[in-house]
């Protein structure tokens, strides 16, 4: 936190800035800035606080309130949405919340090229709307579609639904415009997809987590909203059954949207037969005699892995009630965490088994219903779940001993400890298991080459030295 | 503490455990100030905050519970499906129970309630001005069955008085027998309610029911979406003896029982959900329904309409604490009418066509704003001269 004259003087400035409409330090302004969705430690809810929050509008705005930081030494805690998991925007150690939600403005829809340039505080969901005027979408659709940010799924590298066909936000941002640490600003190159030239300098705030610089504008790839779209839902015995359906599609070739298996809760309110417990439906989009003949292509292979296929009507409802709850039932409303771990496709039963019979019981934790298996299909191997967090005396504890398990299973199985949510300070401390010394020290290194006085977002990412 | 602040603890409390913000996405005041703290999210961590006694409740935080529209919107974003309103207007009431000063740009209002039994500074003889027209069709006690509470509103705003007319015209064609309270008609105290003033809100509460009591009358209707709401939610006592309906319902009612046949009336309208009428009392079908039985007319939705529907920007004291914050939700409603090609929009709550109107004057739209029963009174008359 600020010293009162420091303090007094970086606010007389953020104000000479940006206007007093555009700075908050009231204690009632800061206080929905003090964590984000990280299941933080319960009982001190407001321990960090920000010293203050600005509210920029422009690209000069950001570099004003940059150099202001910058000159005082501040840490700067770049925001979006603010549904980060993770603790990424927690202010651990005070200072300045950049919140971007004001600069919301769609700069230029290029539709012959098929990108958009956009500031990064519009939602997804706003610029999806946006788009729809000119016949396109994003096609990042990801758990916070309502309120995540442009720039916040870029910096958290979020995971998106319709990932197999048409990739993630991580495969679509074309050029970057970036206020880095000492208040310059870098546009990472022009607004092409493909180039030779140049490093390709936009790669690195791609989950960056505003530890590089806070991002201003985003040049976007976008694609023309498909004329048909479909979705084929199957029943099975149980998750292992709609596995193998998924690893038998996905080997199969067929271009499907995207598509989830997992165990389901009380399944047969959607019409699956007595005994069933596994669902997996897959979406599609596109042409349309092409979405009907991958459609049946599909409840074929379904059929052959023994599933039994949802009349149309359900599966269409199903999707449709599914989207509704996308940013809705999906998010975490109590004392529990799910799994976001990246596990290769061959380790998925190894990685539950030990999950929920060895980690599991040791430390307190249980599956919610219907929420013990589930995987996102396609080349995204992204395994889910959701589980209860451990109570009790020493339940802080016991979680951070979990998170570390699940880290150290992840990982001794080639996969990744974190396949959307990003590091924050939930994960820092377990990269070490994922990154060589070389890499993390690689990392630091391009840390402090962008932020040489560790203002930007410091504490988050990238674990101290040893 | 009182169980009502418990339950509002309560509401806070889960949305701390979630906090996943979706309410943003649909919250007026949200998406025109575009800062953390005025959302149900970031009201809830004030109450929060408040209530652990962590945070004094200081102007700015006093500001902040008052810059809520008591909308709803946000409740079908809601990941934890909590009444964040119900918090919210709690909150107020608990902020002025422990000695919180009312914004003082609601003294007048209040002191108009106190000293006129209506929040618009108007005499108490006013209430009978928009009446004087009409046969004057004072209740009789334990003969009128009807009672048309008219509301402060549309008595005493002259450029809202054609609706109550209108109505009682509707109800004239139809052979609905009704009464009025004329003077002794008071404030239902829903404005006092929404903005933290329960001891005004309950004198008016006990003495309205009082004066309805006394006329023995089986029903009350009102065109008011904000009266509706009070008497039907906030009027326990009165509600379970006295059929409390909405104009929209009667006069459904009227339609469906073939005692109002419009005439031939070709145009194309769009209808507005008063929160009140809508979120509030799940009222979305009658208006619509009774609008498609007008030959000729067409209905077109805007892109939110029914629950979804997007707030006017006049409810619940932001009007007149915030007017220009109100004024631009309200702006956004009209633009997003002109998008559709309704000529007319539709709407029955006074404080929507007031809001509205307003707007739409501002920003100088085509888009006429109308009441229900105005609109419903011109189909009546349409072609009759030709």
């Amino acid at each position: 936190m600020l010293d009162s004259r420091n303090r007094d003087s970086v606010k007389r400035q953020l104000i000479e800035a940006l206007g007093s409409q555009s700075v908050l330090w009231a204690k009632a302004d800061l206080l929905p800035y003090s964590k984000d969705t990280y299941r933080a430690s319960f009982e001190d809810e407001n321990k960090y606080m920000p010293d203050f929050v600005v509210l920029p509008e422009t690209t000069a705005h950001v570099q004003s309130v940059v150099r202001i930081a910058s000159e005082h030494r501040v840490p700067m805690i770049p925001k979006g949405g603010g549904s980060n998991r993770t603790g990424m925007l927690v202010p651990i150690t005070g200072g300045i919340v950049i919140d971007t939600i004001r600069m919301n403005r769609v700069l230029e829809v290029d539709v012959a090229n098929l990108h958009v340039t956009v500031q990064p505080g519009i939602t997804l969901k706003e610029l999806d709307e946006h788009l729809a005027a000119h016949n396109l979408w994003l096609t990042q659709e990801q758990g916070s579609y309502k309120v995540a940010t442009i720039g916040g799924a870029i910096s958290t590298s979020g995971f998106s639904r319709r990932h197999q066909k048409y990739g993630t936000i991580a495969d679509r941002v074309m050029s970057l415009e970036v206020v880095l640490a000492n208040g310059s600003v870098l546009r990472t190159g022009q607004k092409v997809l493909y180039t030779s030239t140049g490093y390709r300098l936009h790669q690195l705030f791609i989950g960056a987590e505003g530890t590089l610089g806070v991002i201003t504008e985003a040049t976007l790839r976008v694609e023309p909203l498909p004329e048909a779209r479909d979705v084929v839902l199957g029943f099975f015995k149980d998750f292992w059954a709609a596995n193998d359906a998924a690893q038998k599609v996905m080997a199969s070739g067929v271009m499907f949207t995207g598509g989830e298996a997992y165990e389901g809760h009380n399944i047969q309110a959607l019409g699956a037969p007595e005994g069933m417990k596994g669902l997996f439906y897959v979406m599609l989009d596109g042409i349309k005699g092409e979405v009907e003949a991958d459609a049946v292509f599909i409840e074929r292979m379904m059929r052959e892995s023994g599933g039994t296929i949802a009349e149309h009507e359900t599966a269409v409802a199903f999707l449709s009630g599914y989207t509704i709850q996308w940013c809705g039932a999906r998010a975490l409303t109590g004392f529990e965490d799910v799994l976001t771990s990246y596990v290769p496709m061959e380790r998925i039963r190894e990685f539950y088994d030990t999950l929920w019979n060895d980690i599991a019981p040791r430390y307190g934790i249980e599956p919610l219903p219907g929420e013990k298996y589930s995987l996102d299909v396609g080349r995204y191997r992204m395994s889910g779940g959701r589980y209860r967090l451990p109570k009790g005396e020493d339940a802080w504890q016991r979680y951070q001993g979990v998170l570390r398990e699940i880290a150290e299973l992840t990982t001794s199985l080639g996969g990744s400890i974190q396949g959307c949510h990003g590091v924050g300070i939930e994960h820092r401390d377990n990269l070490d298991l994922e990154f060589s010394q070389v890499a993390l020290e690689t990392m630091r290194m391009i840390k402090s080459t962008f932020d040489p006085d560790n203002l930007m977002n410091p504490g988050k990412k990238i674990p101290d030295r040893r | 503490m009182e169980s009502k602040y418990t339950e509002m603890l309560n509401i806070a409390e889960q949305c701390g455990l979630c906090r996943c913000g979706c309410c943003k996405d649909q919250c007026p005041m949200f998406s025109e100030i575009l800062e953390e703290s005025i959302s149900p999210k970031g009201r809830n961590a004030l109450i929060r905050a408040v209530m652990k006694g962590e945070i004094d409740p200081d102007e700015r935080a006093v500001r902040i519970a008052f810059s809520c529209l008591l909308c709803k919107r946000d409740e079908s974003s809601c990941s934890a499906k909590l009444n964040n309103s119900e918090a919210t207007e709690l909150f107020r009431e608990y902020l002025l129970s422990r000695g919180v000063k009312p914004l003082p740009e609601h003294e007048s209002l209040l002191k108009s309630l106190e000293n006129y039994g209506n929040p618009w500074l108007e005499s108490k003889s006013a209430r009978r001005r928009w009446a004087k027209e009409l046969n004057r069709r004072s209740v009789i006690p334990g003969k009128t069955e009807t009672l048309f509470y008219v509301g402060c509103t549309y008595a005493l705003d002259r450029s809202l008085q054609e609706s109550p007319k209108a109505l009682a015209r509707l109800m004239d064609s139809a052979g609905e027998d009704y009464g009025l309270l004329l003077d002794d008609e008071l404030c239902c105290g829903s404005t006092a309610k929404r903005i933290g003033q329960i001891g005004v809100f309950d004198d008016l509460r006990r003495e309205n029911e009082r004066r309805i009591r006394s006329t023995g009358v089986k029903r009350v209707v009102t065109a008011c979406a904000g009266c509706y709401k009070t008497l039907s939610q906030d009027y326990p006592g009165l509600s379970e003896d006295v059929e409390i309906l909405h104009s929209t319902d009667l006069i459904w009612k009227m339609v469906s029982k073939g005692a109002l046949k419009f005439r031939q009336f070709p145009v194309v309208v769009t209808y507005h959900d008063p929160c009140h009428l809508g979120r509030h009392s799940e009222i979305y079908d009658a208006p619509r329904l009774i609008l498609k039985s007008v030959p000729g007319l067409k209905l077109v939705e805007m892109a939110n309409n029914r629950e979804l529907s997007r707030c006017c920007g006049g409810g619940a004291g932001v009007k007149t604490a915030y007017p220009e914050i109100s004024q631009r939700a309200a702006v956004r409603r009209i633009r997003e009418a002109e998008k559709t090609s309704a000529t007319i929009l539709v709407t029955t709550c006074p404080f929507c066509v007031q809001t509205l109107r307003s707007a739409a004057n501002s920003v100088g739209s085509k888009l006429e704003i109308l009441e229900l029963s105005v609109l419903l009174g011109r189909a009546l008359e349409a072609g009759r001269d030709e």
